[in-house]
């Protein structure tokens, strides 16, 4: 006999669970208002009190009465909390003072801008006033785009298209940037690394349009939960900003639990698959009917996950009450799984972090993550989709075997003690400002002593004018080129092509599975080489480096391949420079060369060598900054050669999985690698930087918080349940020579006592 | 470190906007001239001698150019005139028509830009429009002597427009016009308004007549096949963005003269194509035009309301000996049909399933439905409809459209077959 079963019974019996490593009970808080202002115009409280709203919540009052008094603001809120009023109220206010003036939305996402065009919309029926708002993307018809230009109140649209498509062409956008009084940037926390840096400089082409025409937009941002939101919204936009953080919306009960699977390979410290422990807890919940939402990241897990939850509960639910989300469904089929969300009928959705974003689904219960997601910000972005203002809900966050994930796992406190994540940008890469500067010249030419929102920009249009981009006359630089900048610049991918992956296994349906560096693909997609692709192996049939292509066909052997890069790095300038305990950390320009040399067949249980073979690729060259951590040498004197190899792999490991929680970014944006001896220092040293050319301000960052990096990391490998190092750790499994992990250790630990050797 | 020499050491990550390879060599061999604003007068004096004669605007000079080609014989006037007579007196709307325009005041009207792309960064250096005078051709020419100078180059162009002034262009409407607009908004502090010319795209013309028998409709391409206007060592207007960039370093007007005589050539080339055009409309020739340049016409003045003139053009067309005899007819037949001449119009369908039997299905079912509905005939409707859908199943491979004929078809035959019981 099975009786229904609430969420408040699961919970008990989830709390009995052994693999819980981590039980966080948040309190339910009330809200906390206040009356509407006195300066709002009386349509807008009509309009609120027709949608049962009353007051306002503090940080929607104090965002109101900052961008009133002309203030640019960035307001910090949760999920589910009011946001879109921060900016909505203070913008139709200036619409229903001044019926000429016009605001700027630009959403990450063209998903979010129709969002938000719908929300826009019901609010402006409900104001009964004559107020225009339109999305502007790729998918708005030309007949359209001319009334958007001329008449839209409101514009919503995406960086890209800002970029690429209003920017260049402003003289058709006249009555917008004469007007221009508010820009609204959503979900600033996105705008990070090279994306980030990209977008800043928009906006001060953006800001240079604005003052030719005469119009100084106020900036409204809103950002979740990050350690820098202040920071990073004055880089972005180049201005003050007022940070606005007193959330008042109420909160239920949450309780956010961490679930590590068990360890099932003592060895090598391998966990139970996070992804049939997030089948199991997910299904436990729907069978129960209560709403729950699985986050997982890659969109091929998304499908399997949810196959396994239909067949899981096919009992007790109809198939479609399951449902699947991510990007690659069309906009149609997205807006009818959010719809079904809303009214109910959808019990469970599986989603990448597409839903992460501001997109409406209303509130569900439970939350599950197949791993963590990446950063706290995107954690919290997700766990905030469980949790309706009164009721209890729980979040459930399932450990992966890899390093970040038991990192994550030994220090929740990360997570409930303030976040530590900070959001960089560096909009003066000098790339990124060339690209943009070029975009700005395209579009009103420069003047002698004129500057790019405060940077000094002659010796850069000077080299422009070398190169025959610019025209240099009577102390302006004009463009004269036919290209159109724009088009050659995205600002969402580095600047080096990636090489894309194509199955040919099905001869009649060749299919792109997946994107790749082109530093990693000397190694990992050369002719020859075993390339797994979300568990299924491949092998490289052809590389195509110059059109940078590389055919595979799916294969089962049983080896895998490994390649040696032969990595050499110059530093070419020292900038910053401190001493670390017995070590050294520098900061400054570095050149890293790299070139692919030989490949090794390796047999999959024993590790055998059982062949071997050339790799023929050009020189790859890379000029960005990075950091490089330099050990005292009599610390390795009793090693031979490979062993300290071996220890610096180590070191990397760890700081580079450290450094990239810190400093909120991919572990492919932040490079590491052991030198046994620099060429500039003669020292073991390893070295961090900026996987893009020119740098992003990651090593920057790291260089600024090495102390702490360093000290986590040590934390962390005494933290490692393992013995002598595992994968999770400091990357190598079963130690060579003595113990590995121990050693690791100390180094690391050198670095931050000083012994007097130094 | 520089700025200048780590832009110098990461040139392999900056990406290269040069589009023209082979001419970027050509142009690094040259050494690089340096510009000083005092050389104005000195260029000025080269430009003079190429015919262009300087007006400064404020500080800001701009050059303009007048040519003036006598009529070679009476014939060329003539044509001209007898054109601009026949708009004059016809009676329907029509995209073409210049009705109640002055002759003088058509400007044919071309511009030649730095880059072919439509946004801000994109300049025009060179406006040129021809027009008709009493004793010849006027070519006026602007020219925009340096990027600074915008504001001289618009204000001189606009002074010799008149509010009246109506423009024909090749592709105007989509490029030239929203190019000078947007050029406009840079200065318009600066210089009087932009008037709200009327304006005739001749590309519409040519695409809706030549689209289906020339391999594009580029304006070099309808001269050569159209107007038998053959240029000898002309410079292709392609080349005019990196011309204009090589004349700014070198300061030397010649880089120029290429373009600015292709400029030239458009102009006039549009009054031609404007007679060429009218004249298919209105049947003014010696040598026969192609029948489908009268179904197109056909087909283009029964849209704008003159049937009777597409009548003639479709009858025209049906008596060509040629491959879309068919369609003429079928053409034709719809026009009578539409026009209440039930007999012609059944006469003319008749035509058409004789000359080609299933290529005009569609055929098959107009003379179905007159049967059926006009002669009250349903033995012969049925007849007719089983044809068009045989005609329908012979097919290869139907296509959305034809697979909803089919069905409609069916359904045709269907209920004439109930009615013959």
């Amino acid at each position: 006999m099975f009786g229904k079963r609430s969420l408040n019974d699961l919970i008990d019996d989830l709390k009995k669970d052994e693999h819980i490593a981590h039980w966080h009970e948040m309190k339910e808080e009330p809200a906390s208002t206040v009356p509407f202002p006195k300066s709002m115009d009386d349509r807008i409280i009509d309009a609120l009190r027709k949608r049962g709203i009353e007051a306002l919540y503090t940080h929607q009052g104090s965002s109101f009465q900052a961008v009133m008094d002309r203030k640019n603001i960035v307001a910090v809120t949760p999920t589910a909390s009011g946001k879109t009023l921060c900016y909505n109220l203070p913008v139709v206010q200036r619409i229903l003072t001044k019926p000429e003036s016009r605001a700027l939305y630009l959403f990450p996402t063209k998903a979010l801008a129709q969002d938000q065009k719908t929300d826009m919309n019901t609010f402006i029926d409900q104001l009964d006033v004559n107020i225009n708002s339109y999305t502007y993307d790729g998918d708005t018809p030309a007949n359209i785009r001319q009334i958007v230009r001329k008449a839209g109140h409101i514009v919503i649209t995406n960086p890209d298209m800002l970029h690429s498509a209003i920017l260049p062409h402003h003289p058709k956008w006249i009555s917008l940037f004469e007007n221009l009084e508010t820009v609204v940037i959503d979900e600033l926390h996105t705008y990070r690394g090279v994306f980030g840096s990209h977008v800043a400089n928009v906006i001060r082409r953006l800001k240079r349009i604005c003052r030719y025409y005469g119009s100084e937009p106020t900036f409204i941002c809103t950002s979740a939960t990050i350690a820098n939101p202040k920071e990073l919204s004055s880089e972005l936009i180049g201005e003050k900003v007022e940070l606005i953080d007193n959330n008042g919306a109420p909160k239920g009960k949450k309780h956010f639990v961490m679930y590590n699977p068990p360890v099932v390979n003592k060895q090598l410290n391998i966990r139970k698959k996070a992804m049939s422990v997030v089948n199991d807890i997910a299904a436990t919940f729907l069978k129960e009917r209560i709403q729950t939402i699985v986050f997982s990241r890659s969109r091929v897990s998304v499908e399997i996950i949810l196959s396994h939850l239909q067949e899981l509960v096919k009992n007790e639910l109809q198939r479609k009450s399951i449902r699947g989300y991510r990007g690659g469904y069309l906009p149609k089929q997205r807006r009818e799984i959010e719809q079904s969300l809303r009214n109910g009928e959808t019990i469970g959705v599986v989603s990448t972090n597409a839903l992460e974003l501001g997109v409406d689904i209303g509130q569900l219960q439970v939350c599950v993550m197949n791993g963590y997601p990446g950063s706290v910000a995107s954690s919290w972005q997700q766990a905030g989709r469980a949790g309706r203002r009164k009721d209890e809900s729980v979040v459930i966050m399932v450990a992966n075997s890899s390093p970040i994930d038991q990192y994550i796992f030994q220090h929740p406190e990360f997570f409930f003690e303030g976040s530590p994540e900070t959001a960089r940008i560096n909009k003066d890469n000098l790339i990124i400002l060339v690209d943009h500067l070029k975009c700005a010249a395209y579009e009103l030419p420069f003047e002698k002593g004129s500057t790019f929102d405060g940077v000094e920009v002659e010796e850069i249009l000077e080299y422009l004018t070398e190169e025959r981009v610019l025209h240099h006359q009577r102390n302006k630089w004009f463009w004269m080129n036919d290209a159109f900048p724009a088009h050659n610049i995205s600002l969402r991918s580095a600047a080096q092509e990636n090489v894309v992956i194509i199955d040919q296994t099905k001869v009649e349906k060749h299919r792109v599975i997946g994107e790749m560096d082109t530093f990693s693909a000397m190694t990992l997609l050369h002719d020859e080489a075993i390339y797994l692709h979300e568990g299924t192996q491949y092998q490289v049939e052809y590389l195509d480096w110059d059109e940078k292509k590389a055919f595979v066909r799916e294969v089962d052997v049983e080896y895998y391949t490994d390649a040696n890069l032969a990595v050499q790095l110059k530093v070419l300038d020292v900038d910053m420079e401190k001493q670390l305990g017995n070590g050294t950390l520098e900061y400054g320009d570095m050149m890293v060369t790299a070139m692919a040399t030989i490949f090794k067949k390796i047999k999959l249980e024993s590790f055998e060598n059982i062949g071997s073979g050339p790799i023929h690729l050009p020189e790859q060259e890379l000029h960005t900054n990075g950091v490089s951590l330099s050990f005292h040498p009599e610390q390795m004197e009793r090693f031979d050669k490979k062993v300290v190899e071996q220890l610096l792999l180590g070191v990397a490991h760890v700081v580079q999985h450290v450094a990239c929680v810190r400093v909120m970014c991919d572990k492919n944006d932040l490079h590491a690698v052991p030198e046994v001896k620099a060429i500039h220092s003669e020292k073991p040293t390893v070295y961090l930087y900026d996987r893009y050319p020119g740098g992003i301000g990651l090593s920057e960052s790291v260089y600024k918080q090495m102390e702490n990096i360093l000290q986590e990391a040590k934390n962390y490998i005494e933290g490692c349940p393992c013995e002598e190092g595992c994968p999770s750790c400091i990357g190598i499994a079963g130690a060579t020579e003595g113990n590995m992990k121990t050693t690791v250790k100390q180094l690391i630990n050198s670095c931050l006592t000083n012994t007097g050797r130094g | 470190m520089s700025i200048k020499s780590k832009l110098q050491r990461m040139k392999t990550h900056l990406k290269a906007e040069d589009t023209h390879d082979g001419l970027v060599e050509k142009l690094e061999d040259s050494p690089p001239v340096l510009v000083f604003a005092d050389s104005d007068r000195e260029l000025a004096e080269k430009w003079k001698k190429h015919g262009f004669d300087p007006f400064s605007f404020g500080d800001q000079i701009s050059y303009r150019k007048r040519s003036f080609y006598p009529w070679k014989n009476s014939a060329e006037k003539r044509d001209i005139e007898t054109t601009y007579k026949l708009w004059d007196e016809y009676s329907h709307e029509h995209p073409l028509s210049c009705k109640d325009v002055p002759l003088h005041r058509m400007l044919f009207f071309d511009t030649e830009t730095t880059g072919l792309s439509t946004g801000a960064g994109n300049t025009i250096f060179l406006i040129g429009y021809a027009r008709v005078l009493k004793e010849g051709i006027e070519v006026i020419q602007h020219l925009l002597g340096d990027p600074s100078s915008e504001g001289a180059f618009l204000y001189g162009f606009l002074q010799d427009f008149h509010e009246e002034d109506y423009l024909v262009s090749y592709n105007g409407k989509a490029f030239d016009w929203p190019q000078v607009r947007s050029r406009h908004t840079f200065v318009r502090d600066q210089v009087p308004r932009l008037p709200a010319f009327g304006h005739i795209d001749l590309l519409h013309a040519a695409r809706r007549l030549w689209k289906h028998e020339l391999p594009s409709c580029r304006l070099s391409i309808v001269e050569k096949e159209k107007l038998g206007i053959f240029r000898s060592n002309d410079t292709p207007g392609s080349m005019a963005p990196i011309l204009y960039y090589e004349y700014l370093q070198e300061e030397d007007p010649e880089h120029l003269l290429g373009i600015i005589e292709h400029n030239n050539q458009d102009v006039r080339s549009l009054i031609s194509l404007f007679v060429a055009i009218s004249n298919r409309i209105f049947f003014q020739s010696q040598s026969p035009f192609s029948q489908m340049e009268h179904i197109q016409i056909g087909n283009w003045l029964e849209q704008t309301g003159n049937l009777e003139g597409a009548k003639g053009h479709y009858i025209t067309a049906s008596n060509y000996d040629d491959k879309d005899s068919g369609d003429a007819f079928y053409r034709l037949g719809l026009l009578l049909k539409k026009m209440g001449d039930v007999a012609d119009a059944k006469k003319s369908f008749t035509k058409c399933v004789q000359i080609s039997p299933f290529c005009h299905i569609d055929a098959y079912i107009e003379l179905a439905k007159l049967a059926e509905h006009q002669e009250k005939d349903y033995l012969l409707a049925h007849a007719y409809a089983r044809k068009a859908k045989q005609g329908l199943k012979g097919s290869q491979r139907l296509t959305k459209k034809q697979t909803d004929l089919l069905s409609a078809v069916k359904k045709r035959v269907e209920r004439l077959e109930k009615k013959l019981g």
